[in-house]
C-alpha cells in the first residue's frame, strides 16, 4: 500500500516544553496505527499536527503527496471535513440533535441535502449495531452506542484517514473493546486508514502497528520488521500480538469479530465502502 | 468558613478562569439590574417628593381656625410658566411655608433662585416690574418642585385686591384665596397624573429587569448543574445541593448588587438632568434612601437566590437528567391559555381603572409574555428544525426545541421591549401643534369694569411701548379683555421689543370690533395677533398688565394648553428613557447569555471546529437561533403592547409612534446581532483550543 499520510522532521513546543522534538511517521493505505505514550509524551500533539488540527513548528505533513502544514486554517478546516474523520473520547456528539442528524452534519456540511445526508447516514446504524437508534438524542444512548455513532460520523464522508484520540477512555473495557473492533474495521472496509491515540494496549492490539512516543521522540523497535511495538504497559505478550501479523489477522479477520462478540457485528460491507 | 457555605466559596473561587468569567458575567448583570431598579424604584420616589414639595401650594380649606389665606396663579416668562403665590397672615402665629424661613410680610417678595436670577438677566420690563416689593429671601430647595423652578412668594395683606378677588379662578390658571390652617395642602392632580406615568414606566422597567436578573441568575445554574449533578450523583442530599448553588449565586448576586449601588451613584448627576414635568431634579429626588438601598441589595440577591432554586429544581429532582441530558419536557401549552386569558381582561381591567390596577394589569401582561416566550420559542425551534436545509438552521431549530428558556432568555430582553414600544408607541400621541397666537393675551375682568379695565390696558401697554390691539368681548359676569401684540405695519418701522414711541396711529379695521370692542394702538394689519412676534415683547406686555384685574393673569391660549404640551412632551421623555432602559437591559442580556451559551458548549464547539465544521456554520447557527425568535417574539410582543394600549390610547397611532417602533425594532435587531457578534471573539478562542477536555 502506498503512503497516505506522512510526517517528517515534525517539531512542536509549547513555551520551554519540548512536545515533539523531530517525529516522523508514515501512515499507509488501509493501515491502523496505534501511537501509544505516556501522558505528556506527546502522542496527541502528533495526532493533531498529522491532523492538520495544529501546525508543527518545524517539518512537514503530506496528504497523499500535498503539503497539508502550510496551509491557511480554512484550507485545513476544509481538508478536515472531507479527507478525515475524528472520533473522541467523548462530547463531539451534539447534544441536541438525534443520532442520524449527528452523523448527517458532515454531508450537509459538504453541501448534501438534507434528506440525502440522513438517508445516507441512517444506512450505518445497522451495521453498527445501532438499529432503532436514529431518532435518540445523544443523552439517551449508553457511551458505547454514542461511539459508534461517532464512529459512523467519522466514516460517513468516506474520508482518507480516521483519527481517534482515546476513543475507548471513557468506556467499560469490554464495550471499550467492542468499539475499538467496529473502529477498526469499519475503517478498514471502508479503505480509510486509522489513527489511534492511546496508552490502553488492549486497544493497540487492533491495530496493525504501534508506535510508542516517548518525550516528543518516536522510540525505535529494532527487529520488528521495520514496525514499532507496543513496550511496558502490555509486556512482551502484547508486543507479539499487537506488532506481528498474528495481531493483524485476529485483529482484523472473522477470528477476531467472532471472538469479541458484543452488540454489533462488524459492518463488513459498510454504506460508504459499497458506495 | 466552613462547611457549605465554605465549600460554596471554593467551588466560587475554584472554578478557574472561565468559572470566574461566568460569574463575572453574573455579577455584571445583576450589577446593571440594581442599578436600573434602583432608577425605577427612585423614579417613583422622585415623582412623590415633588408631589409633597408642590402640595401647598394647592391649598386646602381650613375647616377650623384659618391662620393665612394663600392664593395662586400662574403667570409665564419666555414659554415658562412663573407659579405665583400670593400669602397673608390672618394673625401673629402663621406659619412660614416651605422653602421660607418666615411667613412673608405684606410687600415682601421671595423669587426662587432660577426666578430671581431670570429676572436679573432679563429687562425689569419684562420680568421684575411683575414683582415689586422688598425682597424678602429667596426661596429654598423644599418649597420648589425642581431646582429650575420659577416661583413668587409675595406677603400681601388679609384685605388686599389680589386676595379678595372672586373664588371662580379658572383652575387652569391658578388657585382662587383659601384660608388655611397650615401648609400641607394636598397633592395636585398634575403630581397625582405624573406619579400614575412614573409607576407605568417603573413596571415597564422593572419586570425586563427582574426577567433579566433572574435569567442571571440561572445562568450561574447552568455552568454549574452539571457539576452539581455530579455531587448529587456521589449523594449530596438535595438541601445540600440547594444550599450551595444558592450561597453561590448569592454571593455573586451580592457583589454585583453593590456594584450595581456604585453605578448607580454615579450615575446620578447624569439622571438629574433629565427634564420632566419643566424641570431637571435635586439630588435629594434621586437619592433613594438608605432603607430602601438596603431593601434593594437584600432583595436582589434573595431574588437570585430564589430564581436558582428554580432553575436547580432539576438538577435536584432528576440528577441523571441533567448529567445525561435527555430531552427536557414540552413546555405546556396551559402557558398560552393564561396570556390568553389575561389579554382578555385586559379592556376590562383597564378601563376607567385607577393607575394602580392599570400599572398592575400591564406587569401581569408583562409577566404573561415572558411566560408564554418560551412556549412559543419551542414551537419555532420545531418548525425551523423541520424545514432547515442548511446545517446553521438545522443546529439553531434543534437547539432552540432543545432549551426553549435559554433562547428566549437571550431575546426576552428585546421582545420585552417590543411590548415597551408597541405599548406606548399608541399612547404617545404626536405633538399637538396648535396654531393659538402666543401674541394674543386674555385677561378675565368683571362685566362693569371691562370697558374702564380695557382703557387701562391701552394706557399702560401705550407707556411700556407695546404696540397692540385691546378689545373686550363676551357675555355674562365677565368679560374677557384680547389684547393683541404684534408689529406696526411695513411702514410702521417700529422695533419690536425696543422702547418705541406708544402712540402709534390706530391701524385697527373699525368695522372688526363688535359692540363693546375699541381698539388701541397698533395692531397687526390683517392679522391680529397671528403674526410671529417677539417674545420679549409680549413679556413687556405682561408686565404692563400685571395687576389689572387683581388675581388675574393675562394668559395666551398657548399658555392655557402649556400642560397638554408638557405632559405629552414628558410621554415622550419617559418613552425614550424606557426604551433606552430596556434596550440596555435587551443588549446586556442577548450579550450575556450568548457568551454563557459558548462558555457552557465550549467543549462540542471545539470539537466540531476540529473535525473541520467552519466557524462560519457555528456563527450562523448561533445568528439564526437568536434572530429567528427574535423576528416571532418581537413582532408578536409589539402586537400584544399595542393591544394593552388600545383602551388607554389618547390618539390614534400617528408618525411619532410609528417612528419609535420603527426605531426600536432596529436598535432591538442591531443591539442583539451586534451583542452576538461581540462573542465571535470568546467563540473563537474556546474552539482554538486544540486538546478541549470536560471541566
Amino acid at each position: 500500500m502506498s503512503v497516505v499520510l506522512e510526517g517528517f522532521g515534525l517539531a512542536k513546543r509549547f513555551g520551554p516544553t519540548v512536545a515533539l522534538d523531530g517525529v516522523g511517521l508514515a501512515v499507509h493505505g488501509g493501515e491502523a496505527v496505534a501511537i501509544m505514550g505516556p501522558s505528556g509524551s506527546g502522542k496527541s500533539t502528533l495526532l493533531h499536527c498529522l491532523a492538520g488540527i495544529m501546525r508543527p513548528d518545524a517539518g512537514e505533513v503530506r496528504l497523499l503527496g500535498r503539503r497539508i502544514d502550510t496551509m491557511g486554517e480554512r484550507e485545513r478546516s476544509a481538508l478536515r471535513r472531507t479527507r478525515f474523520g475524528f472520533v473522541f473520547q467523548f462530547g463531539q456528539l451534539l447534544p441536541e440533535l438525534p443520532a442520524d442528524e449527528n452523523v448527517a452534519l458532515p454531508l450537509m456540511l459538504g453541501g448534501v441535502s438534507r434528506a440525502d445526508a440522513v438517508r445516507q447516514s441512517r444506512e450505518w446504524f445497522a451495521p453498527l449495531g445501532l438499529a432503532g437508534m436514529e431518532g435518540r438524542r445523544p443523552g439517551e444512548l449508553s457511551g458505547g452506542q454514542a461511539q459508534r455513532v461517532a464512529i459512523a460520523r467519522a466514516l460517513v464522508t468516506r474520508p482518507a484517514v480516521v483519527f481517534a484520540d482515546e476513543p475507548t477512555g471513557a468506556l467499560d473495557q469490554a464495550t471499550g473493546h467492542d468499539t475499538m473492533r467496529l473502529l477498526a474495521d469499519a475503517t478498514r472496509h471502508n479503505g480509510a486508514s486509522l489513527v489511534v491515540v492511546t496508552h490502553d494496549p488492549e486497544v493497540a492490539r487492533w491495530c496493525d502497528r504501534v508506535v510508542e512516543v516517548r518525550d516528543g521522540r518516536i522510540l525505535p523497535r529494532p527487529g520488528m520488521g521495520g514496525r514499532e511495538a507496543v513496550t511496558g504497559e502490555g509486556g512482551p505478550g502484547a508486543v507479539t500480538r499487537a506488532g506481528g501479523p498474528e495481531a493483524v489477522t485476529r485483529a482484523g479477520g472473522p477470528e477476531a469479530a467472532g471472538r469479541s462478540g458484543g452488540s454489533a457485528t462488524v459492518p463488513r460491507a459498510v454504506p460508504g465502502a459499497a458506495g | 468558613m466552613s462547611g457549605l457555605p465554605g465549600l460554596s466559596w471554593r467551588l466560587l473561587r475554584g472554578g478557574g478562569r472561565r468559572g470566574l468569567l461566568g460569574a463575572g458575567l453574573t455579577a455584571v448583570a445583576v450589577a446593571v439590574s440594581t442599578a436600573l431598579l434602583l432608577f425605577a424604584v427612585v423614579a417613583n420616589l422622585g415623582f412623590q417628593g415633588r408631589a409633597d414639595r408642590e402640595a401647598w401650594r394647592n391649598p386646602v380649606a381650613a375647616t377650623g381656625g384659618a391662620v393665612a389665606i394663600e392664593a395662586v396663579r400662574k403667570d409665564y416668562v419666555r414659554d415658562r410658566q412663573i407659579t405665583v403665590v400670593d400669602l397673608a397672615a390672618l394673625g401673629p402665629g402663621a406659619p412660614p411655608p416651605p422653602g421660607l424661613d418666615r411667613f412673608p410680610a405684606p410687600g415682601e417678595v421671595w423669587l426662587s433662585p432660577a426666578l430671581a436670577e431670570l429676572a436679573g438677566e432679563l429687562p425689569a420690563d419684562q420680568l421684575a416690574a411683575r414683582f415689586p416689593g422688598r425682597r424678602g429671601g429667596t426661596v429654598g430647595d423644599e418649597g420648589l418642585v425642581h431646582p429650575g423652578e420659577l416661583l413668587a412668594v409675595r406677603g400681601q395683606a388679609a384685605e388686599s385686591p389680589v386676595l379678595r378677588a372672586d373664588a371662580s379662578a379658572d383652575p387652569r390658571t391658578g388657585v382662587a384665596p383659601t384660608r388655611i390652617a397650615d401648609f400641607r395642602g394636598k397633592a395636585t392632580n398634575d403630581a397625582e397624573g405624573y406619579r400614575a406615568l412614573g409607576l407605568i414606566a417603573s413596571v415597564l422597567m422593572v419586570v425586563p429587569l427582574l426577567v433579566f436578573g433572574g435569567a442571571a441568575a440561572r445562568l450561574t445554574v447552568a455552568r454549574r448543574d452539571q457539576r452539581l449533578a455530579a455531587l448529587r450523583l456521589v449523594g449530596a442530599s438535595p438541601g445540600q445541593v440547594v444550599a450551595m448553588t444558592v450561597a453561590e449565586a448569592v454571593i455573586t448576586a451580592f457583589g454585583g448588587a453593590l456594584l450595581g449601588a456604585v453605578l448607580y451613584g454615579l450615575l446620578t448627576p447624569l439622571l438629574m438632568r433629565i427634564e420632566i414635568a419643566g424641570g431637571s431634579w435635586f439630588l435629594a429626588d434621586l437619592w433613594p434612601g438608605v432603607l430602601p438601598v438596603l431593601a434593594v441589595l437584600v432583595a436582589v440577591p434573595l431574588l437570585v437566590g430564589v430564581s436558582a432554586v428554580v432553575g436547580l429544581r432539576r438538577v435536584v429532582v432528576s440528577p441523571l437528567g441533567v448529567a445525561k441530558r435527555e430531552t427536557p419536557p414540552a413546555l405546556r401549552f396551559v402557558r398560552v391559555v393564561v396570556l390568553l386569558a389575561v389579554l382578555a381582561a385586559v379592556p376590562a381591567l383597564v378601563a376607567g381603572s385607577g393607575a394602580g390596577v392599570i400599572a398592575l394589569v400591564i406587569g401581569l401582561a408583562f409577566l404573561c409574555v415572558n411566560l408564554v416566550g418560551p412556549w412559543v420559542v419551542g414551537m419555532i425551534g420545531r418548525i425551523t428544525a423541520g424545514v432547515a436545509r442548511t446545517p446553521a438552521r438545522l443546529l439553531a431549530g434543534r437547539r432552540l426545541v432543545d432549551d426553549p428558556r435559554a433562547a428566549w432568555r437571550t431575546v426576552s430582553g428585546v421582545a420585552m421591549t417590543g411590548f415597551v414600544a408597541g405599548f406606548i408607541g399608541f399612547l404617545t400621541p404626536g405633538s399637538l401643534t396648535t396654531d393659538s397666537p402666543r401674541a394674543e393675551l386674555r385677561l378675565s375682568a368683571p362685566a362693569a369694569q371691562a370697558a374702564s379695565l380695557a382703557a387701562e390696558a391701552r394706557e399702560r401697554l401705550s407707556a411700556a411701548g407695546v404696540l397692540a390691539t385691546v378689545k373686550a368681548g363676551g357675555d355674562g359676569d365677565r368679560k374677557l379683555i384680547t389684547v393683541s401684540v404684534g408689529r406696526p405695519g411695513p411702514a410702521g418701522g417700529s422695533v419690536p421689543g425696543n422702547r418705541a414711541p406708544a402712540k402709534a396711529p390706530a391701524s385697527g379695521v373699525p368695522g372688526q370690533a363688535s359692540p363693546g370692542q375699541t381698539s388701541s394702538g397698533a395692531a397687526p394689519p390683517g392679522q391680529p395677533g397671528g403674526a410671529p412676534v417677539d417674545a420679549a415683547l409680549v413679556d413687556r406686555a405682561r408686565t404692563a398688565l400685571e395687576g389689572l384685574v387683581p388675581g388675574r393673569v393675562a394668559t395666551s391660549l398657548a399658555d392655557e394648553e402649556r400642560f397638554t404640551h408638557q405632559i405629552l412632551d414628558d410621554i415622550g421623555t419617559g418613552t425614550v428613557i424606557v426604551l433606552t432602559v430596556s434596550f440596555l437591559v435587551a443588549v446586556a442580556s442577548a450579550g450575556i447569555t450568548a457568551a454563557s451559551s459558548i462558555l457552557d458548549r465550549r467543549q462540542t464547539y471545539a470539537l466540531l471546529r476540529l473535525a473541520g465544521t467552519p466557524l462560519e456554520v457555528l456563527d450562523r447557527a448561533r445568528r439564526a437561533e437568536t434572530l429567528i425568535p427574535l423576528t416571532v417574539m418581537g413582532g408578536g410582543a409589539i402586537a400584544v403592547g399595542v393591544f394593552c394600549a388600545l383602551p388607554l390610547a389618547v390618539a390614534a397611532m400617528n408618525v411619532t409612534g410609528a417612528i419609535t417602533l420603527l426605531v426600536c425594532v432596529v436598535l432591538g435587531f442591531a443591539g442583539v446581532v451586534g451583542a452576538g457578534a461581540a462573542t465571535a471573539p470568546l467563540l473563537r478562542s474556546v474552539t482554538a483550543d486544540p486538546a478541549p477536555r470536560p471541566d
